[in-house]
């Protein structure tokens, strides 16, 4: 027992007199220097993404003028008719795969030789060419239109320099000099008039291709097989949608008018929907991004299929269902593969796995899987099946921190109420840690997003947008990706010109999705911390 | 009310109105034995040659200073301490019915379906009510609606919960008030019908009144249940049990009526901690 004495209770004692240097004491200094660091973060990111708007918001200005000398130098016009003649190529190629078909059906089924098969199909080969050969006047006409437009496109582009050396040289005081350049405005509607005058003998050559081609299907070979016929109804029916569509070209070519303005959006949306990229061409570039986001979408979500799976169950078993010896030997060996550099990944990717997987894709008995066999070694699946490593330890150990996470409470209720181990962590633990696994994945495909060398490496680098209509196939198809294309173009281009702010363009595009993906994750993970306590 | 007359001024089990009276036991029948056990974590030894029984029907109490074992012998009763890596019954058994639960043929999951527990911190689910209450019967297989219903009333109503829930059931568990939560969780419990609730310091973390709501619903459950409770609270073993366990570093030191451990203990040292002179 204490006794009860009345003793005054002790004072506080009096700050002492601390070390002080410039008016900071020890306390303020440490203060400054993490708050500091803390600062420079917030600084840094501000920084880029100043950086990053200001040299990709030149991109819209520059792809305007891109545009609009496409049409004001009849470029545009010329790819009417392009696109006319290049559907009647399709076309041909489609009777092309007829005539293997038929080939084959003549080789295999009906035993001929090659030279009794090739005869049978003379008659057919004569249609073929013929076909081929009708839309030659049109695309000579097209040629000789192409060549003179991109002649007013170069004649703009040099005066276009002159001017750019006229106000280097005035900035630079060379005022004289810069008087010398002689510059002369160029005449875009005397520079069209060839274009305009071809309109009566385009009109002309559709005439004749249309009468011609409508004569040429009434004398079309039949096929022999049923098989064989149905392709050629279609290739008829095809031809005759073709046709039909000539009116609505000639429309457009007696409506176009060069001098009406690209409208300001179309130097947006032909970025942001645009399915060509298509640089340093000697016709037009185009800078449509939808080729490489979706090569990037598809070889993203190729990889998280891959990676979900192993890195969240990979995640319950060490966090749930391991012993500690096992904890301690898988846990680092799946944290240690991002410690792998990716280039490495890359370097394995082409020498090893692409092609195993492509000899895996010929041997005969697993032809029945969708793409197989296919002959690129580089493809989604090449880079998708690595990028799946690379997603799988930052998936495992945040979807290991979320299980973890929750309540031990939980699970000893669940287990007393006799539930098994594996009917605790399928009904209890998962269900209460879902949405920290959502964020995992969430983040796992931010990682992917942004990984560049082994994309670049490894998906084979074809700037086109995959053919889906083939189904699960499409990945055995390469593509090129939005970090692929920065890391691969970012050091040939031109400062400042519209190459380089295309890039930018794409970067940005990166680093908003990475910017909306993070905070999605991390507002998941709030709302999960939030439901369990 | 029922907890305003302590059981130990009661010479005979207290009976509740509206539960059928018990066949008046003779003798005492006994649920489960626990003999010579010795318990170790590691090489630390916590439990050491206990020795006890407990009977059918009856709320016993383990009282004693802390890390004196309490909860390690009550997780021995279902085999909680199975989780723990390292934790060992070095010596003894547990019976239950006869059967030693540590026996290699016994299943535990069989166990813990009859030995239930209601854990110190309250922990429902983060589901419903409802289905806090159904995830046990879910587990052994029931699946029908109407007769889940049924269950899902009759444990709310017995852990005197219906009342304030019945609105409410397919709202989370996690929105009660730390008491309800706690009855939740009784609930829970009792609605896989164990033969033997343990309870580890229950109102540990509630208020008086929900306390006192918990003591008189272990009144009530004591006349289906043979109930197990740990407490450091001495008022609460003396209201609540029928029989009380002192333990000491381990050992058990004495195991009486509640009545003879609070007012005539045999042993200095029970007498000495129930007075509130140590520990
Ligand atoms: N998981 C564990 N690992 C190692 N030792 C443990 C573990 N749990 C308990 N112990 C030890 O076993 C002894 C008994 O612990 P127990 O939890 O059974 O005590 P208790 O009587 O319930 O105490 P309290 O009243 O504080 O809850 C203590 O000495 C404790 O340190
Ligand atoms: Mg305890």
């Amino acid at each position: 027992m204490i006794p009860p004495t009345v003793a005054a209770p002790p004072r506080f004692t009096v700050s002492r007199r601390r070390l002080r240097l410039l008016g900071l004491t020890a306390d303020d200094g440490i203060r400054w220097f993490f708050g500091g660091n803390a600062l420079i973060a917030v600084i840094v990111l501000t920084l880029i993404t100043l950086f990053l708007f200001r040299e990709g918001a030149g991109f819209f200005g520059q792809n305007r003028s891109n545009l609009e000398i496409y049409r004001r130098a009849g470029l545009e016009y010329v790819d009417f008719i392009r696109a006319q003649t290049d559907d009647h190529t399709a076309l041909t190629r489609y009777l092309s795969d007829l005539r293997v078909r038929w080939m084959t059906w003549l080789l295999e089924q009906e035993r001929h030789s090659l030279e009794e098969a090739n005869a049978r199909l003379e008659d057919f080969d004569r249609f073929a060419d013929r076909f081929a050969g009708a839309v030659d006047p049109l695309r000579e006409l097209m040629s000789g239109l192409a060549d003179h437009a991109s002649g007013i496109k170069a004649k703009y582009q040099l005066t276009q320099d002159r001017r750019v050396e006229q106000a280097q040289l005035a900035a630079a005081g060379r005022t004289a000099e810069a008087a010398g350049i002689e510059i002369s405005a160029i005449d875009f509607e005397r520079e069209l008039e060839p274009l305009r005058e071809s309109l009566p003998t385009y009109r002309q050559l559709s005439r004749d291709l249309a009468g011609e081609l409508t004569a040429l299907l009434a004398e079309a070979p039949a096929p022999p097989t049923p098989a064989l016929r149905q392709r050629m109804d279609r290739f008829a029916e095809l031809t005759r949608e073709y046709v039909a569509g000539f009116p609505a070209v000639e429309h457009r070519l007696e409506t176009w008018d060069s001098a009406q303005p690209v409208p300001a959006h179309r130097a947006f949306t032909s970025f942001l929907f645009g399915r060509q990229w298509l640089t340093a061409s000697s016709w037009q570039d185009w800078y449509g991004i939808v080729p490489l986001f979706v090569g990037s979408l598809l070889v993203a979500a190729l990889a998280l299929l891959l990676a979900v799976p192993l890195g969240v169950g990979a995640a319950i078993y060490v966090s749930q269902l391991a012993s500690s010896r096992e904890q301690r030997l898988i846990k680092p060996c799946i944290e240690f593969i991002s410690a792998i550099p990716s280039v490495v990944l890359g370097f394995f990717g082409i020498v090893i796995l692409g092609e195993t997987l492509r000899q895996l894709s010929q041997v005969s008995w697993l032809s029945w899987l969708p793409g197989f066999p296919y002959s690129e070694r580089l493809n989604i699946l090449t880079a998708g099946s690595l990028l799946a490593l690379v997603a799988v330890p930052t998936i495992f150990t945040l979807a290991e921190d979320a299980l973890n996470n929750v309540p031990r409470g939980f699970k000893e209720a669940s287990l007393a109420l006799g539930a098994s181990q594996l009917q605790t962590v399928l009904k209890i633990i998962v269900p209460a840690s879902l949405s920290g696994i959502v964020s995992a994945v969430l983040l796992g495909f931010g990682r992917v997003i942004g990984e560049t060398m082994i994309v670049l490496l490894c998906a084979g680098n074809r700037i086109e947008i995959p053919d889906f209509t083939r189904g699960v196939a499409v990945v055995t198809e390469p593509v090129h990706t939005m970090t692929g294309i920065i890391a691969q173009e970012m050091g040939e281009v031109v400062r400042d010109s519209i190459h380089y702010r295309a890039l930018f363009m794409v970067g940005l595009v990166l680093f908003l999705l990475a910017l909306v993906i993070n905070y999605a994750a991390q507002k998941i993970m709030r709302r999960y911390r939030l439901s369990t306590g | 009310m029922v907890i305003a007359d302590p059981p130990l001024m009661d010479s005979s089990a207290p009976e509740l109105a509206g539960t059928p009276p018990p066949p008046a036991p003779a003798e005492r029948s006994v649920v489960a034995q626990i003999e010579h056990l010795d318990f170790f974590y590691g090489t630390t030894q916590a439990l050491k040659d206990v020795t006890l029984d407990l009977e059918s029907r009856k709320v016993t109490a383990f009282i004693g200073p802390s890390g004196c074992g309490k909860s390690t012998l009550l997780r021995c009763l279902n085999r909680m301490n199975d989780l723990i890596e390292g934790a060992r019954v070095a010596g003894g058994t547990v019976r239950i019915h006869g059967t030693n639960i540590y026996d290699r043929t016994v299943d535990v999951i069989e166990v813990r379906k009859r030995v239930g527990m209601v854990f110190q911190k309250s922990n429902p689910f983060p589901k419903s009510i409802y289905e806090n209450i159904t995830y046990g019967l879910r587990l052994h297989g029931r699946r029908d609606k109407s007769r889940l219903d049924a269950i899902v009333e009759q444990a709310l109503r017995g852990a005197a919960l219906w009342d304030e829930v019945k609105d409410r059931l397919h709202q989370s568990g996690l929105g009660l008030s730390g008491g309800q939560q706690q009855r939740l969780c009784i609930a829970r419990a009792i609605a896989v019908e164990p033969e033997i609730i343990l309870m580890d310091e229950p109102c540990s973390a509630l208020d008086p009144v929900a306390t006192a709501k918990i003591e008189e619903l272990i009144q009530e459950l004591r006349a289906r249940f043979t109930i197990v409770i740990v407490t450091h609270n001495m008022q609460q073993a003396a209201r609540v049990s029928d029989r009380t366990a002192f333990f000491y570093l381990g050992s058990l030191v004495e195991y009486a009526d509640t009545r003879d451990i609070f007012t005539n203990p045999a042993k200095p040292q029970t007498e000495a901690y129930v007075s509130g002179r140590f520990g």
